[in-house]
């Protein structure tokens, strides 16, 4: 349906030399690029087969820490999902909560043949097909599986891309939520929702735009539940004993 | 005992109606069991035969006969061997009695079966969701489910070229594949 190129690419602020040409005018952005792209942090979501060529190509063989990338534990932290083969789509449901608590900017790489067209589950009801109709795909490493050099030559073309600032994808999560969201909203049922306040965030973050909003996710304020604090006490398993 | 089995479970079965034996291997045994005398020869198999351990329950469906086919795989630690009791029940409406008391970890197999193929055991203890939790969908491992079917209707499909693709050929590489195992998408299909 989308072919990644149709995905406009949001450049980072135009390298128009302002001022007469300062060739200096975008030192600081470039030096913020160049950090950001030297440090990043990978959460992992092992969904399937691929995953298996992770190990080495994290450990002293491959070594990717020595392209400064390294294994997270946690969403919140991390800036790299990357999605290691067939996504059953009990799984998706998990990736989408996982990718929407991650803190912008945030990049997601799909590894294998599965995430880029089912793979050899093509035929199967329960594995999806295009991890790049549910998340903004930044990357698809190909193969069945890739091989460890595959993976960390991807990597470094994340590399390069976030250096040469050509890799949102992110944003246009927030630009088009309505489009990604009819998709999950096709798949899951009408009433799928997510706790995170993605439209707010698109506000907060300037990338409110025309299609942020549509027809799917005033769909989703019919079905909104209100999210209630959780009562907070001690021994709270134990509650209904004590009322 | 061990020295032959296949005669050994002749007699032993000898006891139960309906029964057919085929032993095609010392550790392989292939019974046919009319429905109703399975949960007799299960209780005999499992308390003077020693096959203690029910391996799994497989179902095959089989539409133009309209039955399924229960096969019980269950395990003799003490013989070494593998006794597999295949029945026969009626598609419509694909009932059958639930082994549980017999043997404990049928209830996974069973709520397995129930879920894949629709067929109901009666005493199983739970015939709840189990792994498909969020599927509303036909049992999907009947023949009659078309998987493909659903698969097109549900999802989309990669485009075969793509416009990035080219800067890839430009540089030598890209991917071929043959017209015949191209698929595409609803919209693609629906232009054609
Ligand atoms: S592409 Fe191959 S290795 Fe990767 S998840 Fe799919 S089947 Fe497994």
């Amino acid at each position: 349906m989308t072919s990644l190129s149709d995905i406009p690419v949001i450049q980072t602020p135009p390298e128009a030399p302002a001022r007469g040409g300062n060739p200096l005018a975008n030192v600081f952005d470039d030096f913020i690029r160049y950090c950001r792209s030297r440090s990043l942090f990978m959460l992992h979501y092992c969904t399937g087969c691929g995953a298996i060529e992770l190990p080495p190509a994290m450990t002293s063989r491959f070594d990717m820490e020595r392209i400064g990338i390294q294994p997270m534990v946690t969403p919140r932290q991390a800036d790299i999902l990357l999605v290691t083969g067939y996504v059953s789509v009990k799984t998706l449901k998990r990736i989408i909560l996982t990718y929407e608590q991650m803190a912008s900017p945030k990049y997601v790489i799909g590894i294998c043949s599965c995430t880029v067209n089912g793979g050899m589950y093509w035929q199967s009801y329960a594995t999806a097909k295009k991890l790049n109709d549910y998340l903004p795909v930044d990357l698809y490493i190909a193969g069945c599986m890739p091989r460890p050099e595959a993976v960390i030559e991807g990597l470094k073309a994340l590399r390069d891309n976030i250096e040469a600032g050509t890799s949102d994808n992110w944003k246009d999560y927030y630009q088009r939520y309505d489009h990604y969201l009819g998709n999950q909203q096709r798949l899951f049922g009408a009433d799928w929702q997510t706790p995170t306040e993605v439209i707010a965030e698109a506000k907060h973050y300037g990338l409110f735009g025309p299609d942020t909003l549509g027809e799917h996710t005033r769909r989703l304020e019919d079905h909104r539940k209100p999210l209630e604090p959780l009562r907070m006490t001690l021994n709270a398993g134990r509650l209904e004993h004590m009322e | 005992m061990t020295t032959d089995i296949g005669q050994w479970l002749g007699h032993l079965i000898g006891q139960v109606e309906g029964v057919q034996h085929r032993g095609r291997h010392a550790r392989r045994q292939r019974l046919d069991v009319a429905p109703d005398a399975l949960p007799a020869l299960l209780e005999l198999l499992q308390g003077k035969g020693s096959f203690v351990h029910l391996s799994a329950i497989s179902c095959v469906d089989w539409p133009e006969d309209g039955q399924f086919e229960l096969v019980y795989h269950v395990w003799s630690y003490e013989l070494k061997t593998l006794v597999s009791a295949h029945i026969r029940i009626p598609r419509e409406p694909g009932r059958y009695l639930s082994v549980y008391d017999i043997y404990k970890p049928a209830a996974f197999f069973e709520r397995d079966i129930h879920e894949m193929y629709g067929v109901f055991f009666e005493g199983s203890p739970s015939m709840e969701k189990f792994i498909l939790t969020e599927w509303d969908g036909p049992p999907p491992m009947r023949k009659e489910f078309d998987s493909e079917n659903w698969v097109n209707d549900h999802f989309d499909w990669q485009d075969y070229h793509p416009d990035w693709l080219n800067d890839i050929e430009s540089r030598g590489g890209g991917i071929a594949i043959r017209p015949d195992e191209q698929r595409f998408s609803r919209k693609a299909k629906h232009e054609s």
